[in-house]
């Protein structure tokens, strides 16, 4: 077994792309390791031609991975957005690893990175003894990426600030970085491309600019679409996250998921899951991976303070807290929702008045 | 024997008909069969009229029942129209050769909706993957050279479609029918050519017994029938209008006909994307259109299809133009997929149906049209009176005035209508008109109003269309509008638009139960609607101006009585107090708003007359602004003064404001007063202060010693007071 805590996905998932890779008689873009099609085979999932099973990475609509890869096919850059909690950087982990074959070129971009992040850094004790030069020069993982005809990762990009961000612009449209220190350039290899992930809830923190957003292709990965899969996605975790924080998940959690699910998904729908009442939506996202901290958080609080029962009593603080973001328009949302959805229901009964009476 | 070849078509499959005019071309016929009534053959010539515009459609119906209709559309693409334009122009003999509409109407229909055709090509392109059946014709058809092949090879697959399947329902009479005008055909000149959907090929080519074929169309009930054009709108051509053999996509499939299915297409259809969002507000510029196409193209080679369809231009233009948030694309989407056109019917046509169904009804009602106004009074219990009011309000539904309503307290509640009823000639004009909303009165009203509903943009104008709906005895359309008012209540934040819209709904709901409609989805509306402006009501009634809070108070008022009318169970009941309680206990509310709450709470027996005295007493203290203590004052008596008179406990309250008012207070609050007591008549208010006089006095008048005269001047005044009349 691995030291490593987490290895990249091409180190995991290396039999799949071997199989894959062997059996790929398609054409492929120069600097691809394998063909769109066999990329999309990796993240969906399915079969290789010597009947190696290829794990599904993402589960979801075909239509948004095949817009991605092909996006990646026609050089242009591709931006995944989505609320937090979607697969995000999951997704453009194995696609990085489909594609190149190398996930590790990653900038994570935070309102701390500046420019000599992105394009290069110098050597400071190089570039005193010997001037501004080729070996002072520091590469950074974008100058790497577009050296050897690679993809770079750009994790949040929204999260740096609008001046860093701009320095993309000539990487993206012409292929090339200057370096008029130097009076050269780097210019991309075949095979460089640039997958960018963002969050697009936080849009205050720096928003794109519309010269930068007009170099990208844009996949929105959405929450899930079914219940089922929800409830199923959410219960997993829930039982992952207890056993990492040593809390014992109680035996009704099950049903308390299901409650909570529905509760977000119709929220966040902005309408009854039966379809027949529209609600309005409040402020905040509900997205799965919010859901999972709204069970985390009642199970530790279970836990610690009410004798490890997990109920609606438990659960009512956290989702107050997930659903009320704007302390006036959310907590009117969600009265509505109490007194014309919740309060018919009879085995919501407890989260009414849990709710009704923390409101 | 004639040569007859055979062209299975795909109705209203643009690539279908150009291969069908290359075929036609290339075969030179002498007559043109094609699968329509056989009866209307001589309404094909007003097609290619050179003032006829598509999209149109022949509308066949019943002459004693209107409502019993059949329609075919046609465009611009439909091969069965090309067909009969290349017939036309080549001087071929057309002919329609399916089962006459005599025959047509009288049977049952076979599903819901006018004239369900097959698509059985998109069933097939269902099951190969692909959502737009033309974008798989193109792929498997269109790009494989050889025109007349594509016939031969959708014949096969229809073949193998059918294969051990029986033949059901209209199927078997209606194969029959063709299959013998063919076999007439063919002993006339040749070539002949058969045009026909898809479906029917291997049928009508299969040898069948001309005997048991006749002896199949033997003794079919029939009834009369009437046809002609009709204008129709690609609207109604799309598959989410109910036709069944309509489009996904009318405006992608007339592009695709105005365009072919080359590359030069797939650019135009990019551009109109571009400038659909440009002119939705959105900066789109050229080099991101270049973007989608590369895209497109780049999407298409994944997916192994020759050339990009529908679904990746639409799937690039969602990431390159849009951000990838699919929302966008459903803006832009009616106007670029369903188009705005109405065709345009040449003008010597008959335009029967609308004036026939008058007419009939007209006779069935008694109902002359008189040119001179007359007044009609319809009662509502009997069956006559029920179909004479239906009649004038589906008229008026349809901006048809024949009568005008004219009892001031509106039909509802009364089992009594008033009209003037004047027949002006332009009336019949207006309600030709409505063609284009469907064949009788009732089918066109309905179709109007749902129109007027999806435009609606208040709540209360909804729910008046829906009301209108109900009078007019339109169930469907009420049911629309209410599924409708469902969701735009959600939507609705503001307290003011929800409050309107209640006692309409109230309204509606009690008058719904004459009428045969389930009343459910509407009861829980109002009900909603109820719990809802009672949760945003506490809100909405702070930090108003004086006429908005007086306009909320008198939307409250109107609200609560529709609440007491309603009977609405008792959590909605109590939701409903609960508001009125926080209203008039907030020290935010809106004053005016407040004492309104209060009366409303005092009049529903929810505070004891003690509670509203302290109430009134501490909204009119000493330590109240003069002008917020008078706002509460009128909110509170506005329409409800005689309650002064009966109430003493309140009468006590009130009168120990007014005595500790001090002079200028007094007199700035004195229009208000008279404002309040100019609603009593004058021996309510001589009542009013008998009683006031004869109650305790809680101030005693000081003699003046000055003018000893003011003692006989007091007994006076109050002789005039209490109506003792002038000495």
């Amino acid at each position: 077994m691995s030291e490593i805590q987490r290895p990249p996905a091409e180190q995991v998932f290396a039999h799949e792309l071997g199989a894959l890779k062997a059996a790929d008689q398609a054409e492929r873009p120069e600097g691809w390791v394998l063909s769109p099609k066999a990329v999309v085979t990796y993240v969906l999932g399915g079969k290789a031609a010597d009947g190696t099973v290829i794990s599904p990475k993402y589960v979801g609509s075909r239509r948004l991975i095949e817009t991605a890869v092909a996006t990646l096919a026609t050089d242009r850059a591709l931006l995944l957005l989505g609320v937090p909690g979607t697969a995000k950087s999951w997704v453009s982990e194995h696609l990085a690893a489909g594609i190149a074959g190398d996930s590790t070129i990653v900038v994570q971009c935070t309102s701390g990175t500046d420019e000599n992040q992105i394009r290069y850094g110098w050597n400071y004790a190089q570039l005193l003894a010997k001037g501004p030069s080729q070996d002072a020069l520091v590469p950074t993982p974008l100058y790497r990426a577009m050296d050897q005809g690679k993809l770079c990762r750009l994790e949040e990009l929204t999260r740096m600030g609008s001046d860093v961000q701009d320095t993309l612009i000539t990487v993206l449209s012409e292929k090339m970085m200057p370096v008029p220190e130097l009076n050269s350039a780097i210019y991309a290899k075949r095979g460089f491309n640039i997958i960018a992930t963002a969050n697009n809830r936080d849009k205050g923190v720096n928003e794109l600019s519309s010269a930068l957003k007009r170099r990208f292709n844009v996949v929105v990965l959405p929450l899930p679409t079914d219940i089922d899969e929800e409830v199923a996605i959410v219960t997993r975790r829930v039982g992952e996250m207890g056993g990492g924080l040593s809390l014992p998940v109680p035996k009704g959690t099950a049903a308390e998921v299901e409650r909570i699910v529905t509760i977000f998904r119709e929220l966040r729908d902005g309408k009854t899951l039966d379809g027949k009442t529209a609600l309005k939506v409040p402020s905040g996202s509900l997205s799965t991976a919010e859901a999972i901290a709204v069970m985390v958080g009642g199970l530790s609080q279970a836990a610690w303070f009410m004798d490890g029962a997990l109920d609606a009593e438990a659960l009512a603080p956290t989702l107050l807290g997930a659903i009320v973001k704007d302390p006036v328009q959310d907590k009117l949302v969600l009265e509505e929702y109490l007194e014309g959805v919740l309060k018919k229901r009879r085995d919501y009964a407890a989260y009414y008045t849990a709710l009704t009476n923390l409101l | 024997m004639a040569e007859v070849a055979y062209f299975g078509i795909r109705h209203h499959g643009p690539g279908s008909a150009r291969r069908l005019l290359q075929g036609l071309d290339r075969l030179q016929p002498e007559q043109v069969l094609i699968e329509g009534p056989s009866d209307l053959t001589g309404l094909m010539a007003a097609l290619v009229h050179p003032l006829a515009r598509p999209p149109l459609a022949l509308l066949a119906y019943a002459e004693d029942d209107p409502a019993r209709a059949s329609f075919w559309p046609f465009e611009t693409y439909s091969p069965e129209y090309q067909a009969i334009r290349w017939a036309v122009s080549h001087g071929a003999r057309l002919q329609f050769i399916d089962l006459p509409t005599t025959v047509t109407l009288a049977r049952e229909a076979e599903a819901d909706g006018p004239a369900l055709r097959r698509d059985p090509i998109a069933d097939l392109a269902q099951a190969a993957g692909h959502a737009d059946p033309e974008s798989w014709w193109n792929d498997l058809f269109e790009v494989s050279g050889d025109g007349t092949d594509v016939f031969a090879a959708v014949a096969s697959a229809m073949a193998a479609l059918r294969e051990g399947q029986p033949v059901t329902g209209n199927d078997i009479p209606r194969e029959a029918q063709m299959r013998l005008a063919i076999a007439e055909a063919a002993t006339g000149e040749g070539p002949v050519a058969v045009v026909c959907g898809a479906w029917h090929v291997p049928a009508l080519q299969a040898r069948h017994p001309k005997a048991a074929d006749r002896e199949m169309l033997k003794g079919l009930p029939r009834v009369k029938a009437r046809a002609t054009w009709v204008p129709w709108t690609t609207r109604r051509l799309s598959r989410h209008s109910g036709y069944g053999a309509g489009v996904p996509a009318p405006g992608w499939y007339k592009h695709l006909w105005d365009q072919g299915a080359g590359q030069g297409a797939q650019v135009h259809w990019v551009t109109r994307i571009g400038v659909a969002l440009r002119e939705a507000g959105h900066l789109v510029s050229t080099a991101s259109l270049i973007e989608v196409q590369r895209l497109a193209v780049s999407l298409a080679a994944l997916r192994d299809r020759p050339a990009p369809g529908f679904e990746e231009l639409r799937e690039a233009s969602v990431a390159c133009l849009m951000g990838g948030t699919p929302e966008l694309w459903s803006l832009i989407e009616a106007e670029l997929l369903l188009g705005n056109d109405v065709g345009t019917i040449p003008p010597d046509l008959p335009l029967a149906p609308l004036l026939d169904d008058l007419e009939r009804q007209q006779r069935s009602t008694r109902l002359k049209p008189e040119a001179l106004p007359r007044e009609l009074l319809i009662d509502l219990r009997s069956d006559a009176g029920t179909a004479r009011s239906q009649l004038l309000h589906r008229l008026a539904a349809l901006g048809v005035n024949w009568g005008r309503i004219t009892d001031a307290g509106r039909s509802r509640g009364t089992f009594r209508e008033k009209w003037v009823l004047a027949w002006e000639p332009e009336l019949a004009v207006a309600l030709v008109d409505n063609l284009v909303w469907g064949p009788t009165i009732e089918a066109a009203a309905s179709a109007l109003l749902v129109d007027v509903m999806g435009k609606a943009a208040t709540l209360a104008d909804l729910a008046g269309a829906v009301e209108r709906a109900l009078t007019a005895d339109l169930p469907k359309a009420a049911q629309a509008g209410i599924a409708l008012l469902d969701t735009l209540a959600a939507r609705t934040d503001d307290a003011a638009a929800l409050l309107a819209a209640l006692p309409a709904l109230v309204d509606t709901l009690r008058y719904g139960t004459a009428r045969d409609i389930d009343r459910a989805p509407l009861a829980a509306l109002a009900e909603r609607v109820t719990v809802q402006s009672a949760v945003a009501l506490p809100y909405a009634g702070r930090n108003l101006d004086a006429a908005t809070a007086a306009g909320l108070s008198q939307a409250v008022s109107a609200a609560h009585r529709a609440v007491l009318l309603a009977e609405f169970p008792d959590p909605v009941h109590e939701a409903w107090l609960a508001a009125l309680a926080n209203l008039s206990a907030a020290p935010q509310t809106a004053r005016q708003l407040a004492g309104c709450a209060t009366r409303l709470l005092y009049e529903a027996a929810q505070i004891s007359p003690k509670d509203v005295a302290d109430r009134i007493g501490l909204a009119l203290s000493l330590g109240t602004p003069v002008a917020e203590a008078a706002a509460y004052f009128e909110g509170f008596f506005a329409g409800a003064s005689q309650r002064l008179i009966h109430d003493a406990a309140l009468r006590a309250a009130v009168d120990g404001w007014m005595q500790g008012l001090d002079e200028e207070d007094f007199v700035a609050a004195l229009p208000l007063f008279r404002r309040v007591f100019s609603e009593l008549a004058r021996t309510e208010r001589q009542m009013l202060m008998q009683a006031a006089l004869s109650g305790p006095r809680s101030a005693e008048v000081t003699p003046d010693e000055d003018h000893p005269e003011w003692e006989s001047h007091l007994a006076i005044l109050t002789r005039i007071l209490t109506g003792g009349g002038y000495p």
